[in-house]
């Protein structure tokens, strides 16, 4: 969300208490079939080189208002105090059905919609297609949508190219089975925060002032002389578009069981080019519902700003180029703002089974907005272990010799 | 595997930080350990195990209201390590990923 801009223009009252205060951000949404304006078809899906709504039939293209401006989401960040989140970012009640029922209004009949992994169905009968806009409180509709930019087929390119960079030490059964036109979209979701802090930072800091050599016994040795300074920073930070994993199992970055990290290197994404969310986005794309709510990342969101926080006065600490021990760190959140978003990830996985029984899922991602790419290639371990037991005779031999010489 | 390959990247570490400070037989030893260094190198490209998201460098930021307060302490002569002792300046704590802020985040130092 874009700062030093205006502040809301009706921003949401004021509570008496911690209470957060929401921004409504499905006003005016409607469930079950959503038309074309000017042929009434249901067939709308999203034309990823304009990044704009198109319907199948006539070729009519519109666009979604812009979800920053529609919400009002792009207010001064020094001005946010207590807690603002987008009605898409409501807790998760556990009792709220995942698979809802819709009346299809076209011809009565009753469909289905599985929020895990959509939010439009085909009604099966009459074959117009129903979506889910108004949120129900299980994370399936989120306050904005980030629509695909880039195509399947740049996609298909990416990824083609970052494995066939990876291909000599690769698993045989991956080469053989790999094809990179099985990538899927998919609409991952996230939180995305901004954050009106106040910093405080204290330790003490070293100044190199001089380097030199001294004579250990036959060796040489480095050593350095520094200056010892106490050093103190306070501030205000503002952070913009802080970019969280909302679903438990992508927030899951154990890479000894999972490579969900892959996921996580390709942020960060343009989220201020969000529109306000219509199933119509999701149309020929898969999509995963939030399941966490706002307390539990809310501990994560807030670690991460402490790192922006230490990272970003760095740039003040340049005259210590030795480095700076904080003793004492405090970032006080004196306001926050979260929204729920579905962001775009073209996404290739491949499930390795491995000889004793266990299975790996391995991915190779694509940003769909910036097409940054990162992946995860199942290794060829007898024959890396080969090579490698190679290098290592070849390198003792040399590193004898070396060694022996004293070099 | 992985606890190879940890052991691998320590190794490194350990042989990174002698060759700063003591300058003879230092290629030798990388030699010595040269299958262990392409095993490791290896499998950081395919697996991609130690990538992450930098949201302390790639989220933006601004800092206003600065205030600066630095007061000379004392000099220090003769230090053997090229870092200040438990400098935490480029700390990393709110990634999801351990293992990339873990052992990895020392090579950067």
């Amino acid at each position: 969300m874009p700062m030093d801009a205006v502040e809301p223009e009706t921003p949401p009252p004021a509570t008496t208490d911690d209470a957060p205060r929401v921004i409504n951000t499905d006003d005016g949404a409607k469930d079950g079939l959503a038309k074309c304006a000017r042929c009434g078809a249901t067939e709308i899906s999203l034309n990823v080189a304009t990044g704009h709504l198109r319907c199948g039939f006539c070729r009519f293209e519109w666009s979604t208002d812009n979800a920053i401006e529609a919400f009002n989401l792009n207010g001064d960040i020094s001005k946010l105090t207590g807690l603002l989140v987008g009605s898409g970012s409501s807790d998760i009640v556990p009792s709220t059905d995942e698979i809802l029922t819709f009346k299809c209004s076209a011809c009565g009949a009753e469909v289905v919609i599985d929020t895990n992994t959509s939010t439009q169905a085909r009604c099966h009968w009459c074959r117009n297609t129903l979506s889910m806009n108004q949120q129900v409180p299980n994370g399936a509709v989120p306050d904005m949508i980030l629509p695909f930019k880039v195509e399947k087929s740049t996609a298909v390119e990416k990824i083609a190219h970052f494995v066939g960079k990876r291909k000599f030490f690769a698993h045989p059964t991956f080469r053989a089975e790999f094809n990179a036109e099985n990538v899927m979209g998919v609409y991952l979701p996230y939180m995305v925060v901004d954050i009106n802090a106040h910093a405080k930072l204290s330790g003490q800091g070293e100044h190199q002032t001089r380097s030199y050599t001294v004579k250990v016994g036959d060796s040489t040795q480095q050593r350095y002389d520094a200056d010892l300074y106490n050093v103190a920073r306070e501030f205000d930070i503002h952070v913009n578009d802080l970019t969280v994993e909302s679903s438990s199992d992508r927030l899951d970055q154990n890479t000894a069981v999972n490579s969900n990290n892959i996921i996580n290197t390709i942020m960060p994404f343009d989220v201020e080019n969000s529109v306000r969310y219509d199933s119509n986005y999701l149309a020929g794309f898969t999509s995963e519902r939030r399941d966490s709510n706002l307390d539990q990342l809310a501990p994560l969101a807030h670690t991460q700003a402490e790192d922006i926080t230490r990272h970003r006065v760095n740039d003040t600490l340049k005259f210590y180029d030795r480095g700076v021990r904080w003793a004492a760190e405090e970032v006080d959140v004196r306001g926050q703002r979260w929204v729920s978003a579905y962001l775009p990830v073209w996404l290739y996985s491949y499930q390795q089974r491995k000889s004793n029984g266990k299975t790996f899922l391995h991915y190779v991602a694509v940003n769909a907005r910036t097409g940054e790419t990162m992946g995860s290639i199942p290794l060829h371990q007898s024959k890396l272990l080969i090579v490698s037991g190679i290098v290592q005779l070849v390198g003792t031999v040399i590193g004898l010799v070396l060694v022996a010489v004293g070099i | 595997m992985l606890n190879l390959t940890l052991w691998a990247a320590e190794s490194g570490q350990i042989l990174a930080a002698g060759s700063s400070d003591d300058d003879s037989g230092g290629l030798g030893l990388v030699f010595l350990l040269s299958g262990f260094v392409f095993y490791s190198a290896i499998y950081f490209r395919y697996r991609n195990s130690d990538k992450r998201h930098g949201h302390e460098s790639e989220t933006e930021a601004t800092m206003v209201n600065m205030q600066e307060h630095d007061e000379f302490v004392k000099a220090r002569k003769g230090l053997s390590n090229r870092r200040m002792s438990g400098a935490n300046n480029t700390a990393v704590r709110g990634a999801s990923n351990k293992f990339s802020t873990g052992i990895m985040s020392k090579f950067k130092l």
